[in-house]
């Protein structure tokens, strides 16, 4: 579930706005080490999540103002943007937080367990679950129920016409790159006491949640939902059945979607 | 007169080659032989930047296979000859293999997945700790030798590079602007043409990456003789990415510039290094400005300037080393 929170940022970056956004890790990075910081300073975990996510949705916006702007349609230039940007954050998060391992502690209210049969499972995983679910029917109400949804999917197929109606196509866009990075933010606080964080997680992550939302396919956060899903499950299914392959057999996976469906299980079409 | 200015920058060039290791230190000319070996490897990736069209994310998972291919098999082998051609057919193998799975995607898939592949590269060569070192790394017990005694003085390796590196740029010269290269341009600008006209565009992108990734190979497997020592950090994506700046620091669309941008990058490195630990901060921020420029790199700029100045262009490939005394 936290691979779904991750990829449906990065999915609705990438796929909503026709954005390649390599810095979509980096924003993990950044949502966790930020309420690292505000535990540390005593503020209370749901304070601290709240924080992170409105901090790293006002970066979205700078970075989507002053960065990508003008490279809309241009994915070159998007990627050379977004990694230099990647580049740029992770180093000056070694200069703040400095190089080690830390773990976010787990909030009191969800440190317990559940038995299951004879396994136990902690309550926190399933929150993270939950918040997933709650993010998921948040978006489909938003998508097809709202009509800020079908603004959003009529400014992604035509920016000019739709501005020409008098809608403020790029403050939408702005506010819809705020909300994928606010949710990068938002995984990256919940990932915090499960994976913790440490130098060098912005690129694990990049690389996984791009798996998850190329075999997902471009532009359907529904296709990253059931993909996330697939991967986390042959994670940890290969985890335990070959611990040294589990990243070989997600990547054949990957060439085995792409090969039978180019454009990902869900694919609208061929955007990009 | 073109003709004319261009063999005084030749002999220029030659003679700036040979006096190089009298001029500065050793540590320079560790340097050079340094900014040589990626300057070759950023060229095999500027070549199929700005010459076929495909944007590789993953590039290094050649230069780390030609890497490590001296490494492992350097322990049974001792032929240089051999263990530099092994890397070299062996990255391009690996090139064909992937490339012609990979190259059926559109630009946006095919850079995911060069990412994801050397990922996949970077983990199996972490996870198989027995055969390559894991994470440690591995040192290279093979030596350089083309015949003529083992090359283990640094001013040797220094003219080994050099000379390999010009090979590698007449190598792609050559290759733009023979009819296959032509042919692979013409499909970076239009492939549904191309298509029409009855090239099969699938077999030249495929051509492009694995004479590409052999180029790589060849880089990586001089930089385990030149580093007597490989590591995963040979394949992580962040390097295939700094190969990237390089290139886009340098000039897409010329030969010579991703060289220049490697030049510029390791120069900066090592200069910066020295006074702050925050470099790639300063690089990422020159590199953003590049971008957001749009002028192109280097190369690009030195043209304009030098078209305003004199109308003519000077053969940018004596820049390069000029760049590398600097």
């Amino acid at each position: 579930m936290l691979f779904f929170l991750i990829a449906v940022g990065l999915s609705i970056i990438l796929g909503v706005m026709n954005i390649v956004n390599l810095s979509h890790g980096t924003f993990f990075m950044l949502g966790g080490y930020i309420s690292f910081s505000l535990l540390n300073g005593k503020v209370s975990f749901w304070l601290a999540i709240v924080v992170s996510v409105i901090a790293m949705a006002i970066f979205g916006v700078i970075v989507e103002r002053f960065l990508l702007k003008n490279s809309y349609g241009k994915e070159l230039e998007q990627v050379l943007l977004t990694f230099g940007l990647a580049f740029m954050l992770a180093d000056g998060v070694k200069w703040i937080w400095g190089t080690d391992l830390h773990m976010l502690p787990t909030p009191a209210l969800l440190d317990t367990s559940i038995p299951m049969g004879n396994v136990a499972f902690p309550v926190y995983r399933l929150f993270v679950v939950l918040v997933g679910a709650v993010i998921a029917i948040f978006l489909w109400y938003m998508e097809t129920r709202t009509r800020i949804g079908s603004m959003i999917r009529a400014g992604v197929d035509d920016r000019e016409m739709v501005s020409a109606l008098g809608i403020k196509v790029n403050l939408l866009f702005s506010g819809v790159f705020a909300f994928g990075a606010g949710l990068a933010g938002l995984s990256g606080v919940l990932g915090g006491p499960i994976i913790g964080m440490y130098p060098g997680m912005d690129s694990d992550i990049l690389v996984t949640s791009l798996i998850v939302v190329v075999i997902g396919g471009l532009g359907s956060w529904k296709g990253s939902f059931v993909s996330a899903i697939l991967v986390g499950l042959i994670e940890t299914l290969g985890k335990v059945w070959f611990p040294a392959l589990s990243m070989v057999i997600i990547f054949l996976l990957m060439i085995a979607v792409l090969m039978i469906k180019p454009s990902g299980l869900f694919g609208r079409r061929n955007v990009i | 007169m073109r003709s004319a200015s261009k063999s005084v920058w030749t002999i220029l060039g030659i003679a700036l080659f040979v006096a190089l290791p009298f001029m500065v230190s050793s540590y320079g000319v560790l340097l050079t032989t340094e900014i040589f070996i990626m300057a070759i490897f950023a060229m095999s990736l500027g070549y199929l930047m700005g010459y076929a069209g495909l944007v590789s994310l993953g590039h290094a998972a050649f230069f780390g296979i030609g890497a490590y291919t001296i490494a492992l098999a350097g322990d049974h082998i001792a032929n240089t000859y051999v263990l530099i051609l092994l890397a070299v057919v062996f990255s391009g193998l690996i090139a064909w293999i992937s490339g012609s799975l990979f190259i059926r995607t559109s630009a946006f898939y095919f850079l995911m997945i060069t990412l994801a592949f050397g990922q996949l590269l970077y983990a199996l060569v972490w996870q198989l700790k027995p055969i390559t070192g894991g994470a440690d790394g591995k040192k290279v017990s093979a030596v350089m030798d083309f015949g003529f005694g083992p090359i283990v003085d640094p001013n040797m390796m220094y003219v080994v590079t050099g000379i390999l590196f010009l090979l590698s740029y007449l190598f792609l010269r050559k290759l733009a602007s023979s009819p296959a290269g032509k042919v692979i341009k013409g499909v970076m600008e239009n492939e549904n043409r191309m298509k029409s006209l009855g090239y099969n565009i699938r077999t030249y992108k495929l051509l492009a990456y694995t004479l590409s990734g052999m180029l790589a190979g060849l880089a990586g497997a001089l930089y385990a003789y030149y580093n007597v020592f490989v590591s995963p950090d040979l394949i992580i994506w962040l390097f295939s990415g700094q190969v990237l700046i390089m290139v886009i620091v340098g000039g897409v669309g010329t030969l010579i510039g991703p060289a220049v941008g490697a030049g510029f990058f390791l120069i900066l490195q090592n200069y910066m290094s020295s006074y702050t630990e925050r470099w790639p901060m300063i690089m990422g921020i020159i590199f953003i400005t590049f971008v957001l420029l749009r002028k192109g790199g280097i190369v690009n700029l030195l043209a304009l300037l030098g078209k305003k100045r004199s109308g003519g262009e000077a053969d940018s490939l004596d820049r390069e080393q000029k760049e590398a005394v600097r």
